[in-house]
């Protein structure tokens, strides 16, 4: 009994070429159809598409075609008097909404804009006696709020507002047989959930940690014949799962174990070559979330169209060195 | 209207039926990772040719949908801002979130209502609500099996109830992972009900073996069994260690899975863990006290702080008061540091005791040497702790039964001779047996690999150095510090934490690309050779005071701008650079003189 391979077949006339000033416009129009049906139905995460969507034009060299000032006082109503951010303006705040919100006022420069005493007092206040990060008042744990809250305070710039000793704790109790990590202790491995916890032992310094010939070993065996990476074994491919387990082996040094070539082409054929935009897999619906992941996949494929992109924090890296941040990975 | 009477909201059909709201209804969705997923989908929607006519009509559908959605989310904020906890708020968040379950907002503002409805309503009227909640949030994962919100309300659901059926949530489960054996969150929603209903690890185990005698291929619940093994069969003599019986049935089962279905990964990674990797305990490796630097190089087993680390040096008997920090002068982890003696506290012309003490949880590790009268330096090491360390990255404690896997892998090797797992298998079996005796055989399996599962070429062919590498330091000569790594096709360099002792290193005649590496841990450096490589870029080469001669002949150094990192190593003198594009730039040498005002002789030459 031997379990097909799942994977998908890349049809012969997808495209093979970054159709970069169709993302753009793709992005862009996005952005400003605010009484679309699929606009209105993502409110809930708002924030957060805004991020993808002005990332991907920061990446592509084309931020200046977005509106800076309506961004920024967006992001500005968004904040609750707690220093927590929602995904829209009246939503519940949640640490996955701060950390977009402080990306997004990275980006542009406009910090200034909300208050970032209140903000960090948000995050360091969703800290646990054992380390883990609750996303909201609510209580859901997850690695993911761990990566959210130090990556929020290292743009800010104010990681020392939390227990960094006992998050990490926290992290590694999520650290499993095959070298990755899941949401909680005892959860299962997960490309997204490796790339938040090896991202947040980049930020605070810490890939020592990772068993990076094992984890490596693990997440380049996620490429699949197609070329694309899935995010666990025996799970289909998908660009966004590309981009969570290629920015974790670029974090631990081990970029080079995957078959650069095929992920590209697995890549560019999930383009939409009528309306621009990347979707999850050939020929399906695109979105703002895929074309980020979808560009910044191709950024650290080395392409030169695009801005570098840093692995760690999802931005392009002059932004980052604009702001003297510096994460140091591991060599290879 | 009151709705709410315990058969209140949407799947009353009675009260449902005339509820414009039900309409709308968004397009299939599916799941994915971080903070979408949902029914409304970004995955998995494939793109469909439409016509004018039928676009329109969407159109027009969706607008209308859209006009009811966004009067419910009107009209739920309004009533969330005057504290309005009832009926209403609780069916219309229903019928929002039955078709967008991650409105996360939304989810909070129904158990503002359930906390509201405990200050007025009796434990019975609160059961019922929270069971109706319970049979809502089943409605809501049939369509969206992955909605993080969902499941995470239903934990919160179950925390919240009088009188919570932990085992009908056990059941449920069961139910859910028998429709998708994958669900991660399903699996997490199954060890959060475990933990509350206390259901002993062994009833779980047995529950992992029933899910794997169905499937092999479910990598979730070899997963969990990685788990729960250390717990049902804990092996007293080390942590997280299984007992060996229990570990001997267990190879049986992987072996049964991989022999049943040889390329399904799930078994291959679970035998992997099951062969055991070695956790060391923190010590003091080695020592180089150098009179000249006047200084002191620890070398550690695991990364420290210098700055949060308690480290004492006693010189004959007196606690020493010095500066402890990184070879970069960073505030890293680091596995080497470097202590600063006083000025003078060296003195030339007696021996001098030095004893090297490290407070870990586990009590107190030390190292101690002697530096003798009128020598320049000592070198203090524990020689066979690399050994040990290699051979144990599978640390099984008895090497009989890593003959019984490695005759296993080898049987399956013959029956499926281009299975690329059980080549692996073998190979990793070999090196945990002997790695020298068995090198030829397991570099030409690498070869062998390469060729069948050339994705993963560079994978393989750093595993190949990393055994070379490994091979070559176990078989250096005691007490040498010449290191001759060259001609070996190495693509990458590991193990630099147990080469800190070396003066000499050779890595010519290689496949390198880059020294981004830190060799800057090999402290007590002095000759580099690096000729016949690929390396464009040296990074990794700074803050080595002892460094006096660098060869890269013959790489890809394209400017002079890429040896800056050497800039800080003030001690390089000779610089062999003959053979790099940088060469045949113009002002080359006073390029190179701008960025390495040290250097004396460049390519034979006195500058």
């Amino acid at each position: 009994m031997s379990a097909p391979v799942k994977d998908v077949t890349i049809p012969e006339d997808a495209p093979s070429d970054l159709l970069l000033n169709k993302h753009a416009d793709f992005i862009a129009l996005y952005g400003a159809k605010k009484d679309d049906y699929e606009y209105c139905m993502t409110e809930y995460l708002r924030l957060s598409g805004m991020y993808w969507g002005l990332t991907t034009m920061d990446l592509l060299g084309q931020l200046e075609r977005m509106d800076r000032q309506q961004v920024v006082e967006f992001v500005a109503a968004c904040q609750h008097d707690c220093g927590g951010f929602g995904a829209s303006v009246g939503h519940d705040p949640h640490l996955l909404y701060a950390l977009s919100a402080v990306q997004i006022l990275t980006l542009y420069d406009a910090l200034d804009a909300v208050n970032v005493d209140k903000l960090v007092e948000f995050v360091s206040n969703l800290q646990q006696p054992d380390g883990s990060f609750y996303g909201d008042k609510w209580g859901e744990v997850d690695t993911r709020f761990s990566f959210c809250a130090v990556a929020c305070l290292k743009l800010l710039g104010k990681l020392s507002a939390i227990d960094v000793e006992k998050a990490t704790n926290f992290v590694l109790s999520c650290m499993n047989f095959d070298g990755g990590f899941g949401c909680r202790p005892g959860s299962e491995s997960h490309s997204g959930q490796i790339y938040c916890c090896v991202g947040f032992l980049a930020v605070t310094g810490q890939l020592h940690h990772v068993n990076a010939d094992l984890l490596g070993w693990w997440l380049c065996e996620r490429q699949l014949p197609s070329g694309g990476l899935n995010g666990r074994p025996e799970k289909l491919p998908d660009v966004c799962y590309s981009w969570w387990v290629l920015a974790s082996l670029k974090m631990i040094g081990r970029l080079h174990w995957i078959d650069k070539d095929k992920l590209r082409t697995f890549i560019l054929a999930c383009q939409d070559e009528e309306t621009g935009g990347f979707a999850d897999r050939p020929g399906d619906m695109v979105d703002p979330f895929h074309t980020l992941f979808g560009i910044a996949g191709l950024s650290l494929l080395g392409a030169t169209e695009v801005k570098t992109v840093n692995p760690v924090l999802c931005m392009p890296e002059d932004t980052l060195r604009r702001i003297n941040l510096h994460i140091e990975l591991l060599s290879s | 209207m009151d709705v709410f009477d315990g058969t209140y909201g949407m799947y009353n059909s009675k009260q449902n039926t005339n509820t414009p709201l039900k309409k709308f209804v968004v397009p299939s969705i599916k799941v994915c990772f971080w903070r979408i997923r949902k029914q409304w989908k970004m995955h998995g929607r494939l793109k469909v040719k439409t016509t004018a006519e039928q676009q329109e009509a969407k159109r027009k559908e969706r607008e209308e949908k859209l006009s009811k959605y966004q009067a419910a989310t009107g009209r739920l904020f309004e009533k969330r801002k005057n504290a309005e906890h009832d009926g209403e708020a609780l069916d219309l968040t229903g019928r929002i979130l039955a078709h967008n379950s991650d409105f996360l907002t939304m989810w909070n503002y129904r158990k503002e209502i359930f906390q509201a409805f405990h200050k007025d309503k009796s434990s019975d009227e609160m059961q019922q609500l929270y069971q109706d909640e319970l049979s809502f949030l089943e409605t809501c994962l049939k369509s969206n099996p992955k909605s993080y919100s969902v499941w995470e309300h239903r934990c919160w659901v179950m925390d919240c109830m009088p009188q919570p059926n932990w085992q009908r949530e056990l059941l449920l489960c069961g139910k859910f992972l028998e429709y998708d054996e994958r669900n991660f969150h399903c699996w997490d929603y199954r060890r959060f009900v475990v933990r509350r209903a206390n259901i002993p690890p062994q009833e779980e185990l047995k529950f992992s073996t029933d899910k794997i005698s169905s499937n092999f291929s479910n990598y979730s619940s070899w997963h969990y069994r990685s788990k729960l093994l250390p717990l049902v069969h804990p092996d007293m003599e080390q942590p997280q260690g299984v007992e060996e019986t229990a570990l001997l049935q267990e190879h049986e089962l992987a072996q049964n899975a991989f022999f049943t279905d040889p390329n399904d990964q799930s078994a291959w990674f679970y035998h992997r863990w099951l062969l055991g990797r070695a956790e060391r305990d923190q010590s003091i490796r080695c020592l180089h006290v150098c009179r000249p630097l006047n200084r002191l190089v620890a070398t550690f087993s695991k990364h420290l702080k210098a700055s949060a680390a308690t480290l004492n040096v006693v010189k004959d008997g007196e606690v020493i008061t010095g500066r402890w920090h990184t070879p970069r002068g960073t505030d890293t982890f680091e596995q080497v540091l470097i202590f600063e003696f006083p000025e003078h506290s060296l003195t030339p012309d007696r021996d001098q005791h030095i004893h090297v003490t490290l407070d870990t949880e586990a009590g107190l590790v030390g190292r101690e040497c002697v530096l003798g009268a009128g020598h320049p330096e000592v070198f203090s090491r524990d020689i066979t702790e690399s050994q040990e360390l290699f051979r144990s990255e599978l640390s099984v404690a008895k090497s009989s039964v890593l003959q019984q896997e490695l005759e296993s892998c080898q049987q399956l090797h013959e029956l499926e001779p281009d299975n690329k797992w059980a080549i692996l298998s073998v190979v990793l079996l070999m090196r945990a047996i002997d790695p020298i005796t068995y090198q030829e055989q397991t570099l030409q399996y690498v070869d062998k690999l390469t060729s069948l599962d050339s994705y993963r070429r560079n994978y393989y062919s750093d595993l190949s150095s990393r055994f070379l590498i490994e091979n070559t330091v176990m078989q250096s000569e005691e007490g040498t510090n010449k290191l001759d790594l060259s001609g070996k096709g190495l693509t990458c360099v590991r193990h630099l934490d147990h080469m800190t002792l070396v003066v000499q290193l050779d890595l010519s005649n290689n496949r390198l690309t880059t020294l981004d590496i830190p060799v800057y841990m090999l402290q007590c450096l002095k000759l580099l050779l690096a000729d016949n490589n690929n390396i464009e870029s040296i990074a990794g080469l700074t803050n080595m005071p002892l460094l006096g001669r660098v060869s890269l002949r013959n790489n890809r150094i394209a400017k002079a701008q890429a040896l800056a990192p050497l800039a800080s190593c003030t001690n390089v003198s000779v610089l062999d650079l003959e053979g790099n594009p940088v060469c045949s730039t113009e002002g080359f040498k006073s390029d190179i003189v701008s960025v390495l005002q040290q250097i004396k002789v460049l390519d034979g030459s006195k500058i």
